[in-house]
C-alpha cells in the first residue's frame, strides 16, 4: 500500500452566494493562503499546482489564466489546468508529486455561481449535451428551464424502477444531509428538516423535489500536497492518499445504463485495488460523496461498495449512513448541505473527509475516524473519481 | 522514483479549415492511426488524457467528453487538459506524468480542436478570454495584443518585419511536403510583406489560419515500451512555465522577453542534461501561431542567443537544410494551427528522430529534438524534450 503522498494543508471558504463582495480570484486567494498557512509554507516554496474550472461556468474561455496569480502559481511550472471537477486535481497532484519526489504541489478549485446570470443555466445544461445526436432532442422541449431536472429525473426513475427505491428513500437523504449541515460552519443556508418539508418542497421533475437538489454556490477549496519526506516536517497531522482512481462513461444517455453509476463502481475498484481495501463496507469509517441530487448518494454509496447493488433503499432505512451510524455518509452535510459550488464540490469532499481523519471537523466530527473514501464527479454526470484517505 | 517514459506512436490526420467528421470522428481517426502504427489493441491502453483548450469552439462544455468512445476511452480513466495554446504540450506533459508516476503503464494522449463551428469566426471566441472587469471593457483582441507583443519585441532586439516575413517564407514553404497540412504554399517575401496588415506588424501572412484537426501520442514505460517497440523515443526533459495574468505585474511588462517560456526551456534542459541547446538539439518544432513568436520562441529555447533570432533566419540555419531546422514540417503557419492539436509539434519531433518524417526530413542524423507550446493571457509555455538514448 502506498504511503507517499499527503495532504498537508487544507483551506475550505463558506459556501453560498458570498455578499462580502469577493471576486472569484480573492475567494480562491483566501482558500490557497489558509492552506498554505496551515502548513506553514510561503508561495515560495510551491513546486507546482493544478487548478479546474469549467469555461462555461465561469463565463470565459481558458478560464484557468486568471487563477495563477491567486495560488500563488507566477513563475513556477504550473501550466496545466483540468477542465474537469476538483476532485481530479487531486489525481493531477498527486502523479505530480510522485513523479518527482520531494514536492510540495497545491491544487485549487473555484466556482462563483453567484456571478452568473441564474437564467444562464439551462443554455449551460444544454451544452453539456453532445452536440449532434443527443442535444437536438432536447432544444425544442417548451419547459427548457427544467431541461437539468429533466435528465437527472430520468435517472432518478430508473434507478428506482430497478431496484424497488421510493420517493421515502430519496427523501430521507436530504433530511439526513440537511440536517448534517446544520453542525457545518462552512454550510450554506443549512437547516433542519423533516421528511414532509422534503415530501411537500416543490416538485421539479417528478421524482425530484426542491429539497433534494443541490443549489448551486460559491466556494473555493485548495489543499496543499507533499510528498512523504516533507510531510511529517509540514503537518502534526498528514492526511494520507492511499488510493485514486476515476472513469468516464459514455456521453449518449441511450448507451448508458442509468440506473447503476458503473464509472464510479470502477473508479473505485481501482482506488480501492491501490489503497489494499478488499471489503469497502467493512474498512471504510465514513464517506463523502458527491450528492448533487439526492438519489445520486444511494447510486454511488452501492457504486463504493458501502452497501450492494440495489441496497441503497435498505442503507438510508437502516441509519447505516447518519452521523451515528456505522458508516455516515456525507456527515458533513454533502453538497445538498453544505452547498453546490459545481467543479468544486468534489475537491471539497476530499477536504472534509481530511479534517474528519485529522478530528478537526467539529461538530460533524465522527469519532475514531481512520480509514475515509470520498467521490467527485464531472460535468456532464458520467464521469468521476475516488480518492481513499487514511490516518496512519 | 520517476519511470522513463517513451513515445511508442503518434497518430496523425489531415488538417483543414473545415472538416466534414464530428469531433468523435476526428478523435477516431488519430486514436485509430496511432494504435494501428503501435499494433496495439485499444484495450491495451490504461488511461486516455484528452487535450482541447477550448469548449466554446464547439459549444459544449466538457468537449471530450463527446470524443471519450472515438478515443476508445469508454470506462476507462480519462482526464482532459485545457490549458490554452500550451495544451498543445501540457497534455502529453499530463500523460507522461500518468506513466512517469508509476500508475499507468500505457497512456495514449489525443488533443483535437474543431473551431470551424463557430460563427461568424474563432476570433469571436478569443474575444471571451479576457477579464471581464478590467481587461474585456478596453477593447482588447488577440490581433492587437499580438501586435503589442511584436512591435516590443522588434524594438527591444532590433529584428525586422522583413526577417518575420522571412519565417512566413520559410514555414509555408516547408508545409508544402507534409502530407497533413493545411496550408503548404510557395511564397516570397514580397507577398508576405504585401498582404494586408492585421494590425501593425503582423500582417496576414504572418499569421496562421484556423483549423479543425486532431492528433494522437502514445506513452508506454520503459519495460512495456520495448515489447512494443524496438526503438522507443524517450522523453529526455519537459518544463513548464507560468507568468501573472497581469501584463503590469511581471518582472518584464513590456511583453519582449517571455520570462515564462526561457524559465520552463531551463526546466526542460536541465532533466535532460543538456547545456547548451544551440549544439545538442538537433531539431526543433516550436509553437508558432504568429511569425514572431517562432523567433521569441527559439530565443527562450536557447536555439539561438536572446535577440538573435533574425539572424537565425537570415543566415538559413533554421531552414529545412540549415544546421538546426526549425519546423521543418510547416510548423502551425503552414501545417495549421488547431489549438490544442498543436501537439503535431511533438509527433513531427518524434517522426524526425524515426526518420519517418518523408519530405519534411531533415537531412542529417537526428537523436534529440525540442518543442513547445504557448498560451494563455500571453503567459504558459510548456516544453518536452524527446530523443534517443
Amino acid at each position: 500500500m502506498p504511503k507517499r503522498v499527503a495532504i498537508v494543508g487544507i483551506g475550505q471558504t463558506k459556501c453560498g452566494f458570498n455578499d462580502d463582495g469577493f471576486s472569484y480570484r480573492e475567494l480562491l486567494y483566501l482558500a490557497t493562503k489558509q492552506a498554505l498557512s496551515e502548513a506553514g509554507i510561503q508561495r515560495e516554496d510551491i513546486d507546482s499546482a493544478f487548478t479546474t474550472s469549467y469555461d462555461f461556468l465561469e463565463g470565459r474561455s481558458l478560464s484557468n489564466q486568471y487563477s495563477l496569480d491567486s495560488i500563488g502559481g507566477v513563475m513556477k511550472p504550473c501550466d496545466l489546468r483540468l477542465g474537469e471537477d476538483g476532485i481530479y486535481a487531486i489525481f493531477a497532484g498527486y502523479m505530480e508529486v510522485m513523479s518527482k519526489p520531494g514536492q510540495i504541489v497545491v491544487v485549487a478549485s473555484v466556482q462563483k455561481a453567484s456571478d452568473r446570470r441564474p437564467d444562464a443555466d439551462p443554455a449551460i445544461t444544454l451544452s453539456t449535451l453532445e452536440p449532434v445526436y443527443v442535444r437536438q432532442v432536447f432544444t425544442n422541449l417548451p419547459a427548457i428551464a427544467g431541461l437539468e431536472y429533466c435528465l437527472a429525473a430520468m435517472e432518478a426513475r430508473r434507478y428506482m424502477h430497478c431496484y424497488g427505491i421510493t420517493e421515502a428513500h430519496i427523501a430521507k437523504v436530504a433530511v439526513k444531509n440537511h440536517n448534517n449541515a446544520t453542525r457545518n460552519p462552512l454550510a450554506q443556508n443549512a437547516r433542519k428538516v423533516t421528511l414532509d418539508d422534503v415530501l411537500n418542497s416543490e416538485m421539479l421533475s417528478w421524482p425530484l423535489r426542491s429539497l433534494e437538489v443541490a443549489k448551486p454556490g460559491d466556494g473555493a477549496c485548495t489543499l496543499v500536497l507533499a510528498s512523504e519526506e516533507l510531510a511529517a516536517e509540514l503537518s502534526d497531522s498528514p492526511v494520507w492518499i492511499r488510493g485514486i482512481g476515476w472513469c468516464s462513461d459514455t456521453c449518449y444517455p441511450a448507451a448508458s445504463e442509468l440506473a447503476k453509476t458503473k464509472f464510479i463502481h470502477i473508479a473505485a475498484r481501482q482506488a480501492y485495488a491501490m489503497a489494499g481495501i478488499r471489503h469497502p463496507a467493512r474498512e471504510i469509517d465514513l464517506a463523502e460523496v458527491y450528492d448533487n441530487y439526492a438519489f445520486n448518494e444511494l447510486q454511488y454509496c452501492e457504486a463504493l461498495g458501502l452497501c450492494g447493488e440495489g441496497e441503497g433503499g435498505r442503507f438510508i432505512d437502516e441509519g447505516i449512513s447518519e452521523i451515528g451510524g456505522s458508516i455516515p455518509v456525507n456527515p458533513s452535510g454533502g453538497l445538498l448541505g453544505q452547498g453546490n459550488p459545481l467543479g468544486t464540490a468534489g475537491l471539497m469532499r476530499v477536504a472534509q473527509a481530511a479534517l474528519q481523519l485529522r478530528g478537526e471537523a467539529g461538530d460533524c466530527q465522527i469519532a475514531g475516524a481512520e480509514v475515509a473514501v470520498a467521490q467527485g464527479c464531472g460535468l456532464p454526470y458520467r464521469a468521476g473519481g475516488v480518492v481513499v484517505l487514511s490516518k496512519w | 522514483m520517476a519511470r522513463r517514459v517513451a513515445i511508442v506512436s503518434v497518430g496523425m490526420d489531415k488538417f483543414a479549415s473545415r472538416k466534414v467528421e464530428t469531433v468523435d470522428e476526428m478523435v477516431y481517426r488519430v486514436a485509430k492511426n496511432a494504435l494501428d502504427n503501435a499494433k496495439l489493441p485499444r484495450e491495451a491502453i490504461g488511461a486516455v488524457v484528452f487535450g482541447c483548450a477550448v469548449d466554446a469552439f464547439t459549444a459544449t462544455q466538457a468537449a471530450e467528453k463527446v470524443a471519450i468512445g472515438g478515443a476508445g476511452g469508454r470506462l476507462r480513466p480519462t482526464m482532459r487538459n485545457c490549458t490554452s495554446g500550451s495544451t498543445a504540450i501540457s497534455t502529453p506533459i499530463l500523460g507522461y506524468l500518468h506513466v512517469a508516476s508509476g500508475l499507468y503503464d500505457v497512456v495514449m494522449c489525443v488533443c483535437f480542436e474543431k473551431m470551424s463551428e463557430c460563427r461568424p469566426h474563432a476570433q469571436h471566441v478569443f474575444n471571451t478570454v479576457y477579464d471581464e472587469y478590467f481587461v474585456r471593457p478596453i477593447g482588447l483582441n488577440v490581433a492587437i495584443q499580438c501586435s503589442l507583443e511584436a512591435r516590443m519585441y522588434l524594438r527591444r532586439y532590433g529584428n525586422t518585419e522583413l526577417q518575420m516575413a522571412k519565417v512566413s517564407v520559410k514555414n509555408h514553404g516547408n508545409a508544402l511536403d507534409n502530407p497533413y497540412a493545411q496550408l503548404g504554399k510557395k511564397l516570397t517575401v514580397e507577398d508576405v510583406m504585401n498582404s494586408p496588415c492585421i494590425s501593425w506588424p503582423v500582417k496576414l501572412l504572418d499569421t496562421s489560419p484556423t483549423t479543425d484537426g486532431a492528433r494522437a501520442v502514445i506513452f508506454a514505460s520503459e519495460d512495456v515500451a520495448r515489447d512494443i517497440t524496438d526503438d522507443p523515443i524517450w522523453v529526455k526533459g519537459i518544463g513548464r512555465g507560468g507568468d501573472s495574468c497581469w501584463f503590469t505585474g511581471r518582472r518584464n511588462s513590456d511583453l519582449a522577453r517571455l520570462d515564462y517560456a526561457y524559465y520552463a526551456a531551463k526546466q526542460a534542459y536541465e532533466m535532460a542534461n543538456i547545456e547548451d541547446p544551440s549544439q545538442e538539439i538537433d531539431v526543433a518544432e516550436v509553437y508558432d501561431p504568429f511569425t514572431y513568436k517562432e523567433m521569441q520562441h527559439v530565443e527562450a529555447l536557447g536555439l539561438c542567443p536572446e535577440g538573435g533570432a533574425g539572424r537565425m533566419i537570415d543566415e538559413g540555419i533554421s531552414l529545412r537544410e540549415g544546421k538546426l531546422p526549425v519546423n521543418p514540417s510547416g510548423g502551425l503557419l503552414g501545417e495549421g494551427n488547431p489549438i490544442g492539436a498543436g501537439m503535431s509539434r511533438l509527433c513531427w519531433a518524434y517522426l524526425q528522430i524515426k526518420g519517418q518524417a518523408g519530405g519534411c526530413q531533415v537531412p542529417k542524423d537526428v537523436n534529440t529534438a525540442v518543442c513547445n507550446g504557448w498560451g494563455g493571457m500571453y503567459q504558459y509555455n510548456a516544453v518536452m524534450v524527446i530523443g534517443r538514448d
